[in-house]
């Protein structure tokens, strides 16, 4: 398998975005929105509280927090809508005998897309949150949390892929792609770090993939250390072999089921 | 009255062309009741571990997110198109519109419906039942909240994408002033300070789709009722006046033809 033509799939998009610079605006806006409401939300939550940390998190590694969670989050793509379209408009089929594969073609796409706004909204992001709350944690964990930030983003696309994919067998996938993303905004720690939840809520969170896509890098922003690297490292490769298999599976047999009429 | 029997025409026009699609209808129904019910389970998190912020608690929130879930419920499944309008005018499919004896605007917004929007409006309804003041005269209070509230989310949405007969189509503001409007409505209105406070009731009306509504539901107090009607009634004619006026600026697309 040659990854260079991926490779220049990647670039291309990554070029095509700059192309659509109002989307991105549109992203950077709702994300500064976002964090603003947290800002005076969690401000609010300490204020009540009157205590300097909760669930050993400061409020400013709570804001910190969510500004990664939320960057990652409006950094995604929308891959379950393209995918779930190319099968019900049937043309997945055309893309078939072309010299590439389907869903590594859509993963370097989704993975330009994500890596463009991310690097924006992670830029955007910082600047509110260094003017209205504090400095960022160590910058010195930010080569690590790039990696497990790209992973997320692989994680989130298997997730994505495995839902546009159930459209070979139900006539609409929109209500699945609410809940799970809905699931990754409370499981996955987008909209509450999982420190504060209920510890048998922890655990089930922690044992699920949607937290290695949103938990896990954002947790690792704020307190890096090599260990916790490992820790988040480990699981999101054992998810992504995990969906990516079920993907590949999902998608033989998806391919299998297919009715091409006419040309 | 000419214009509700037309306006029930579309809508039964609306609804028919939905049931050829019937599982679509029920999926994304029950799926967006889900989705609302998952998303309120991080405020259920958050109050029980923090019980009270900003002089909210669970019920309040509760009671906020559902009636904001009903009045965009209906807004979207009565008047679907009110998220495209920027869309329509910028690629000229106004003149579709403008070619029938009929009021544009009206036609317009009522010309589709988001199926998703009934499973909005059932789960906001649902909610009313566990958000306390569970009494006849509550629930009349609390149609009038949402009903008024989804005047004024039509109204701004109208308001935002009119703006495409002057700038063209910003699909980017669009989307960035419904999720304005939207978060800022279902979040505890007294995080904000008071200068916050103005542009929310003004520049982005999200305490009049929110917490304006939600607290005349609570209790009945005419300063609030006034407010409310007010602010609907202002909404409501500014976003027609807008339209209209930009509507002298707009240019055909050439795109007249009936549709059967």
């Amino acid at each position: 398998m040659r990854l260079s033509k991926y490779l220049a799939i990647f670039r291309i998009q990554l070029q095509n975005n700059f192309a659509y610079r109002g989307n991105l605006l549109a992203g950077i806006i709702s994300l500064l929105i976002f964090l603003w409401i947290f800002i005076q939300l969690w401000r609010a939550t300490y204020g009540a509280m009157g205590s300097a940390t909760i669930a050993g998190l400061t409020l400013q590694q709570t804001l910190w927090y969510l500004m990664l969670t939320e960057s990652i989050q409006m950094s995604k793509s929308r891959m379950s809508r393209t995918v779930s379209e190319a099968v019900k408009d049937g043309s997945i089929a055309y893309l078939l005998n072309k010299p590439y594969d389907f869903l590594l073609y859509q993963l370097s796409i989704g993975m330009a897309d994500g890596l463009n706004r991310f690097v924006f909204n992670i830029l955007c992001g910082g600047a509110l949150m260094w003017l209205l709350v504090s400095p960022p944690p160590d910058l010195l964990g930010l080569p690590m949390v790039l990696v497990t930030v790209l992973l997320a983003l692989a994680l989130d696309f298997c997730i994505q892929a495995l839902i546009g994919l159930a459209a070979f067998v139900s006539e609409d996938v929109t209500a699945y792609d609410w809940i799970v993303g809905k699931l990754i905004f409370i499981i996955g720690g987008m909209l509450i770090p999982i420190d504060f939840f209920p510890t048998w809520l922890q655990k089930i969170a922690t044992a699920l993939p949607f937290a290695y896509a949103m938990y896990g890098p954002a947790r690792l922003f704020v307190e890096p250390s090599v260990e916790r690297f490992a820790s988040v490292l480990l699981g999101q490769v054992i998810w992504l072999v995990v969906l990516g298999l079920l993907l590949a599976l999902a998608y033989r047999s998806g391919v299998r089921r297919l009715a091409v009429n006419g040309g | 009255m000419r214009e509700l029997r037309f306006l029930s025409a579309l809508w039964k026009a609306n609804l028919i062309s939905a049931m050829e699609f019937r599982a679509t209808f029920i999926t994304q129904s029950i799926g967006m009741m889900l989705n609302d019910a998952v998303y309120f389970i991080f405020w259920v998190i958050f109050f029980d571990r923090f019980p009270l912020v900003a002089g909210w608690d669970l019920q309040d929130v509760l009671l906020v997110y559902g009636l904001v879930a009903v009045a965009f419920g209906v807004t979207m499944y009565l008047f679907g198109n009110a998220q495209y309008v920027g869309d329509i005018i910028s690629k000229g499919q106004l003149d579709y519109y403008l070619s029938l004896p009929r009021p544009v605007l009206l036609h317009l917004l009522a010309s589709r419906s988001q199926v998703s929007g009934v499973g909005d409006v059932l789960f906001g309804l649902l909610t009313f039942f566990f958000a306390g003041s569970v009494t006849l005269d509550a629930f009349a209070r609390y149609l009038l909240g949402a009903v008024c509230s989804g005047i004024i989310f039509v109204a701004f949405l109208v308001l935002v994408q009119s703006l495409a007969f002057w700038l063209g189509d910003i699909p980017a503001l669009n989307l960035a002033a419904t999720n304005a409007i939207i978060t800022f409505a279902i979040y505890p209105s007294r995080l904000f300070e008071a200068g916050t406070r103005l542009l929310l009731f003004t520049l982005v009306p999200a305490l009049l789709v929110g917490a304006v509504p939600a607290e005349l539901v609570r209790g009945f107090d005419w300063g609030r009722t006034g407010l409310l009607v007010l602010g609907t009634t202002v909404f409501f004619l500014l976003a027609g006046g807008v339209f209209h006026l930009g509507l002298r600026r707009y240019e055909s697309g050439s795109a007249i033809q009936t549709r059967s």
